[in-house]
């Protein structure tokens, strides 16, 4: 349960520096927990993990202060993965990384706005230097007018099996208090219930690359699993609440289904696939100061 | 003393006079446009940037500045002659003079109002009394429900004619310093204290128009300078509102500043304040005019966007500044 205790070191941290920091600069931030009900994935009939739960964890801060050429983004991210498995389960017990956010939001014109933004940091079963990477993005907003923009963007990430992903969407203000906020990777049909209330639909694909143990193959009769990169995929599909409880704060609480969900060990070609989706529930708190 | 050889030879790689060298200094002195081109700004239409970065989260400064044919006087009564109606893009369906002493019946258009989404939000909001209106704990108390039938044509708009009609007199007599506050349903705000503020956080425009601004009624008293009032009824977000406005103009033999003042509006924002300065510059042997416009502004709406969404949002309104002062520019040349 070391993670837990992680998990709370940094949550303290972070609200302990962050409010410092507020004094000075700007920034967002966000704690979530998604509980992600019992599911099941195979690889064939015969290969199945099955009936396992997940705890997905995800801490951010980013400090935003402004200067001449926009908006700089500079914070930490933490997420974990919390699978419950037994040690000598065919899937990781759990994934996590750590990552320094380093970005840039900045104007090319009144029209298009820029952010390039890298998560250079450890992206692993454990925390290890060795684990290193720098996935980064680079995406553009075109402002059409106050009621609809245009995003458009590519995810870079060396170690992915598809080294460049391209995302974006529209963000269309349809009629009064509803809003089309279709920007992958978490598209969203968002009403207004009131001024701090807002309900929305959507889903949430979430796709994050991780190197596995020295010996996570050995341990498993799979040596050449040992240091293998794992990609893991998942997308939810769910509707929620946001409450803004004040200025600076927000909680988020989303339920839903989780129709696919993929660990994938490309490179040895070992894949498991969905079996059977699983219910979640999530909670947030977000916000910006 | 200047060599006359310099003066040639610089007028003739800038393409303009060294009638110009001032004007562009003092254009640098207070703004964010440093070492402007002017030559280059002549062919090039309107250059609008960011204002320099505002501590009160409440606030937003956009500057802009284009050169138009002409001397400066005639450009500053144009603008102050200007009319959004002709442009349905902008979303003004009423602009209307307010004389002086503003009897209600200076507002009945408001009657006359078009039905549409925001009109309709407008009158559920006032019907309702909802929060998101700016109205003081008195004109609030004016709301009888009884009046709510017949919309903006029946008690609606008879309610918000009494409201205006009220601040406009209320200007006319006392300047910003005289208007209610904004407390109907939070803490009390005035517009006269969100004007100073938004002159005090931007020192150098403050300096350059201070005189100016001395002789108006924006966020201090009744000025000396005679105040030309108007109301409107535009779209703001979603919803209608009703506001007033007034233009200060003065000319001198080195230019003419000008200050259009939004001194109220229903809601959407808290006010909202454009700068003039125009300068009269030669470019390529013709007199024209060196103009520079800061608007600036003062919504509840601003304070909750950050990083990203605020960059986003300044940008939304440099092109709304943009796009009104292309249209000025359109029409006059007719």
């Amino acid at each position: 349960m070391h993670w837990r205790f992680l998990s709370l070191a940094l949550s303290a941290l972070l609200l302990t520096v962050g409010a410092r920091a507020a004094q000075v600069w700007p920034g967002e931030f966000e704690l979530t927990q998604t509980y992600v009900g019992e599911g099941s994935v195979e690889r064939d009939p015969q290969r199945r993990v099955g009936d396992f739960e997940e705890n997905n964890t995800l801490l951010h801060l980013v400090f935003t202060p402004r200067i001449k050429l926009g908006v700089l983004r500079l914070g930490v991210e933490y997420e974990r993965f919390g699978f419950g498995l037994s040690g000598n389960a065919a899937l990781p017990d759990q994934l996590q990384s750590l990552a320094a956010v380093v970005g840039l939001d900045t104007q090319l014109s009144d029209s298009i706005l820029v952010r390039l933004e890298a998560q250079p940091g450890f992206y692993g079963q454990e925390i290890q230097s060795n684990d290193f990477n720098v996935p980064f993005l680079l995406g553009g907003t075109y402002i059409y007018s106050p009621d609809l923009q245009l995003v458009l963007g590519v995810g870079v990430n060396v170690e992915n099996k598809y080294p460049v992903l391209p995302g974006g969407g529209v963000r269309w203000k349809i009629a009064r208090g509803w809003v089309l906020n279709a920007i992958l990777p978490a598209p969203r049909l968002e009403y207004d219930w009131s001024r701090s209330v807002t309900v929305y639909l959507g889903a949430n694909i979430k796709e994050t690359n991780f190197r596995l143990n020295e010996n996570f193959g050995t341990m498993r009769g799979r040596p050449r699993l040992n240091r293998a990169e794992l990609s893991y995929n998942e997308i939810r599909t769910g509707a929620g609440v946001d409450w803004k409880i004040a200025d600076w704060l927000a909680l988020n609480l989303e339920g839903g289904y989780l129709p696919y969900r993929t660990f994938d060990f490309y490179r040895a070609d070992i894949r498991y696939h969905q079996d059977g989706g699983a219910p979640y529930g999530m909670i947030s708190f977000h916000g910006a100061f | 003393m200047r060599s006359p050889i310099f003066s040639c030879l610089a007028s003739l790689f800038l393409g303009a006079s060294a009638f110009a060298a001032d004007p562009v200094a003092e254009l640098s002195s207070f703004s964010v446009f440093n070492n402007i081109d002017l030559a280059q700004l002549a062919k090039g239409g309107v250059k609008t940037a960011h204002g320099p970065q505002l501590p009160n989260p409440r606030y937003l400064s956009v500057q802009s500045c284009y050169i138009v044919p002409g001397p400066p006087a005639p450009h500053l009564e144009a603008i102050q002659r200007w009319t959004p109606l002709a442009h349905r893009e902008l979303r003004v369906w009423i602009q209307q003079d307010v004389p002086a002493r503003s009897p209600e019946a200076t507002f009945a258009k408001i009657k006359s109002a078009p039905d549409n989404s925001a009109t309709r939000a407008f009158t559920t909001a006032t019907t309702k009394m909802s929060n998101d209106l700016q109205l003081s704990r008195a004109e609030a108390a004016k709301w009888n429900p009884a009046n709510a039938n017949g919309g903006l044509g029946g008690g609606v708009g008879d309610f918000w004619m009494g409201v205006l009609a009220g601040r406009a007199r209320a200007f006319t007599s006392g300047g910003t310093s005289a208007l209610a506050p904004y407390d109907h349903s939070s803490p009390a705000l005035r517009a006269g204290d969100e004007l100073n503020g938004l002159l005090r956080e931007q020192g150098n425009i403050r300096k350059q128009f201070g005189s100016f601004l001395d002789g108006t009624g924006i966020g201090r008293g009744a000025g000396s300078i005679r105040a030309d009032q108007y109301w409107q009824l535009q779209q703001v977000d979603d919803s209608a509102a009703v506001t007033l406005g007034a233009f200060y103009s003065r000319n001198s033999a080195t230019g003419a500043q000008g200050a259009d003042v939004t001194y109220y509006a229903s809601g959407g924002f808290y006010t909202g304040l454009s700068l003039y300065q125009l300068w009269p510059v030669e470019i390529n042997g013709q007199p024209s005019t060196l103009v520079w416009r800061g608007d600036m502004t003062s919504s509840g709406s601003l304070a909750g966007l950050h990083g990203m969404e605020k960059l986003a949002s300044e940008s939304a309104m440099m092109k709304d500044v943009g796009r009104a002062v292309n249209l000025l520019l359109k029409d006059t040349a007719r």
